[in-house]
């Protein structure tokens, strides 16, 4: 503490105990305390301190809002959380390339406020954009509702300056599509902090679409919405997302923003198309008559901006609109091929309703991507974090048989490292670790996290193999 | 005369892989060997086949995904695809004859990469055989997935330096019903890239954005377009209104796709000279290509203006090829892009080399990515540019 102060001045370190624990937390359920916390204000900054805590073996954790979901950014085996609070400027907004290059701390939204006025904006929209930073979204390779059309952070990543776990300051890729050698960004982006630190990132700019058209469809059950999915991509239009809330997602979500949301559909989709005017109301129709064909009771246009914003507010509030249910909850994240939606979510609310547990399901279905949210009250029922990770697990094991992923967007952190060997064989994850070594080799980046991990993971074989 | 290995399986791939490592002999890789011209090579000891390894592995049309053997030809995969109504959107170079993984290993991309994305963004997930002798999967079989780190980036484009690809999952996409195109010429590069760059900003989706010179000629733009039939004609008037504000007068062209494919197919057809591939920023490409036409050397430019990658062939006398080269290297690295030499007549293999002379970004760290997947150096001695 008073080392790192020395080399980057009393300004830019915290460490007393109320400081620290701010940082014990972020979007997911572990906490850890680190030992000291780094607020750099330049790459110079970041690689002093990497240079300090590679001296002296000491790990570090990058930080951007805290808003990840799976304890990214939790100092699991303690050490120097480095928050970006303080590298926060749009460096520069190139036009005529359409880029942008930002530092870590710039709030996800704020760069699609910013380029507005050109007529651009950063496709990524995770549901927490108003608050996650650009360096959270490359270290979790983020996603978002409108990835459907357009893909996740990687897509829209061209350049970086990284810092590596020992002070190196490396830039790789640039403003053209690809650069020579390697794709060193392309492997560096959702790497989750473990391969070093983000000091700069350069995206790809998109023009706006000219119109769109915002289509609430709402079901009986949950399976005539689940294969209207199917339907919609298998008809060859490709909206630019496609939603999906259950009948308890919805309760909450329209108890909080008021959207028109009906409360009596066991399923509701929100189908969004977007591009050029000519052509967008014949793809309204098209999934108009599709989900008339699967039985929507209701099928409702958003007629005005407003009225979309409201429904996309309530869709991306959605996780936190859960506290009127219950004051906790713990989220899954898997995939699975879109065919197979109407199946696995009823392995879901059984894995759930089999432990007593409450289900919303809010996600983006259009992806295959599940958000099974398990809502509890722990003052009530100590132990129902414990189930909802065991049905968590059940639920992840059900996505990776099908032949899915244990996590699309959220990441896998300290929450789902115990769950690589499901979908991962050891040589898989030794090739991954050979990647790691070459960033990494003093394994200072991030420990604890992606990763099984001896110690923690020990306990997990148990309960699987139980 | 190198050896000829052709394994059936991955296993068995991983199985030789490992046995030329334990004994230091050298490895080529190849699949159909269209591309056999990149890079540096030198003769190696042996000569590892993947065409074997092919076949469609699966293929779920409604979930737009296709997994198949990395030996797979590209117009198999295609013709398997299209029996479905859904095509892989990508149109590179050699398509008739490559292979699956030596498209992607040579990242090799055309010019519908900024409508539907490149390879890297369309490949979902790989099965790799490496050199110890194990075989690893990375990313899936689902079209979002985060899970652990994105080696099928760092193997787009590798050019089997890192391993074999030995089986790949990509997204695929409905063939779309309708067409359109057209064709312009302009006599100056900055009205070709001008009408471009509009169209890039524009609304209308374009399938192919491509400006065209050869020595003596004009600036030609090439603009395609699919989707249904109101996208499509909305895209060809985007088109012709951004060539009309420059003065320019559009051909209506609905075979552009036939129109393209010579220049698509540059890197087959460049047998003399020497062949520079730039990818570059996107608003740099018109002063490049303008450097490029003034060289003596000169004799075609092929620009996907929509992403920033142009070539240029350069031919004639063997000095004024090499100093063309030479000064094309150096423009796109001024420029804040890259460059290599795609290919050259065997004859000039000696005086012009395939890499630029400066080291890429991250070196450092591509070195140590390649001794760590690759320790004994036996892959590929020579292919890519990191050495």
């Amino acid at each position: 503490m008073s080392g790192l102060a020395k080399v980057l001045g009393g300004a830019k370190v915290l460490g007393t105990r109320d400081d620290l624990l701010t940082y014990e937390y972020d979007g997911s359920a572990d906490t850890a305390s680190p030992d000291a916390v780094v607020l750099p204000e330049t790459t110079a900054d970041v690689a002093a301190t990497a240079r300090f805590c590679h001296e002296h073996g000491v790990p570090i954790v990058p930080r951007g809002a805290g808003t990840g979901l799976s304890g990214g950014a939790i100092p699991v085996e303690g050490g120097v959380v480095m928050s970006f609070a303080r590298m926060t400027r749009i460096l520069e907004i190139d036009v005529p390339n359409l880029r942008a290059v930002v530092q870590p701390g710039v709030v996800n939204l704020h760069l699609s406020t910013a380029v507005a006025p050109d007529g651009l904006y950063f496709v990524p929209d995770p549901s927490s954009q108003k608050a996650c930073t650009l360096g959270g979204n490359v270290a979790e390779n983020s996603g978002g509702p409108h990835t459907l059309a357009y893909g996740v952070t990687t897509n829209h990543v061209t350049g970086l300056e990284i810092v590596l776990s020992d002070g190196t300051i490396a830039r790789i890729g640039g403003k053209a599509v690809e650069d020579e050698g390697y794709d060193l960004v392309g492997t560096f982006v959702g790497s989750e902090g473990t391969l070093g630190i983000v000091t700069e990132v350069t995206v790809k700019l998109t023009p706006l679409p000219e119109d769109r058209r915002t289509i609430l469809a709402a079901f009986a059950t949950m399976d005539q919405a689940s294969e209207t999915v199917s339907a919609i991509i298998a008809a060859g239009v490709v909206p630019a997302a496609i939603e999906m809330m259950d009948n308890l997602a919805t309760q909450a979500v329209e108890a909080s923003v008021h959207a028109g949301y009906p409360l009596d559909a066991g399923g509701i989709l929100l189908v969004e198309v977007e591009g050029v005017r000519d052509g967008l109301d014949d793809a309204r129709a098209r999934i108009e008559e599709i989900c008339r064909a699967h039985g929507a009771t209701t099928i409702r246009l958003a007629a005005t901006a407003l009225e979309r914003e409201k429904l996309w507010s309530g869709r991306k509030g959605a996780f936190a609109a859960m506290g009127r249910i219950a004051p906790d909850y713990y989220v899954q994240d898997g995939v699975i091929p879109r065919t197979r939606l109407p199946e696995i979510l009823r392995k879901v609310n059984a894995a759930a309703a089999s432990r007593g547990l409450r289900i919303a399901n809010v996600f983006h279905a259009g992806d295959g991507n599940l958000h099974p949210l398990i809502a509890f009250d722990l003052r009530k029922e100590p132990d129902a974090l414990r189930r909802a990770q065991d049905a968590g697990l059940e639920i992840l094991t059900a996505c990776v048989e099908a032949g899915g992923s244990i996590t699309g967007e959220h990441g896998v952190g300290m929450e789902k490292n115990c769950y690589m060997p499901l979908q991962f064989r050891p040589d898989d994850l030794a090739a991954m670790r050979r990647v790691k070594e070459a960033f990494d080799p003093a394994g200072l980046a991030n420990p604890g996290k992606v990763f099984p991990t001896p110690g923690r993971c020990r306990e997990f074989a148990y309960r699987a193999a139980r | 005369m190198s050896a000829r290995l052709e394994p059936g399986d991955a296993l068995e791939c991983a199985r030789e892989l490992a046995a030329a490592s334990a004994d230091r002999r050298s490895v080529r890789i190849a699949g159909a060997g269209t591309k056999a011209y990149l890079g540096d090579v030198r003769p190696t000891n042996l000569e590892l086949v993947t065409t074997r390894m092919s076949g469609v592995v699966d293929h779920v049309p409604a979930d737009l995904t296709i997994t198949v053997g990395g030996g797979t030809s590209f117009a198999l995969v295609a013709a398997a695809l299209a029996r479905a109504g859904q095509f892989l959107p990508l149109d590179p170079p050699h398509a008739d004859g490559a292979t699956i993984g030596g498209v992607i290993a040579a990242n090799s991309n055309g010019f519908w990469r900024s409508r539907y994305g490149a390879i890297r963004d369309l490949l979902i997930g790989t099965r790799l055989a490496l050199a110890d002798g194990t075989t690893a999967r990375a990313g899936g079989r689902v079209v979002k997935n985060v899970a652990g780190y994105d080696l099928d980036k760092l193997v787009v484009g590798s050019l089997g330096t890192l391993g074999v690809i030995v089986e790949a999952t990509f997204k695929v996409l409905p063939i779309p019903d309708a067409s359109s195109g057209l064709v312009t010429t302009f006599s100056r590069a900055q009205d070709a890239f001008g009408a471009a760059d509009a169209l890039v900003r524009g609304p209308s989706r374009q399938e192919a954005i491509v400006v065209e010179r050869r020595s003596g000629g004009p600036w030609r733009l090439l603009v395609g377009a699919r989707g249904n039939a109101a996208t499509v004609a909305r895209a060809r008037e985007d088109a012709a209104q951004a060539v009309a504000d420059r003065a320019g007068r559009a051909e209506p062209a609905d075979d552009v796709a036939r129109q393209l494919m010579p220049l698509r197919e540059l890197p087959a057809t460049a047998l003399e000279g020497a062949l520079v591939r730039a990818a570059l920023p996107l608003a740099a490409q018109r002063a490049f290509a303008e450097t490029a036409a003034d060289l003596d050397a000169f004799a075609t430019c092929v620009a996907d203006a929509a992403s920033g990658i142009v070539r240029v062939h350069l031919r004639g006398d063997d000095m004024a090829v090499a100093a063309g080269v030479d000064a094309l290297l150096m423009a796109a690295r001024a420029i804040g892009g890259s460059a290599r030499v795609e290919r050259r007549a065997d004859a000039l293999r000696e005086r012009i080399g395939a890499w630029d002379p400066a080291e890429p970004r991250g070196h450092f760290l591509m070195r140590r990515l390649k001794d760590a997947f690759d320790p004994a150096g036996v892959l590929e001695p020579g292919r890519s540019a990191i050495g």
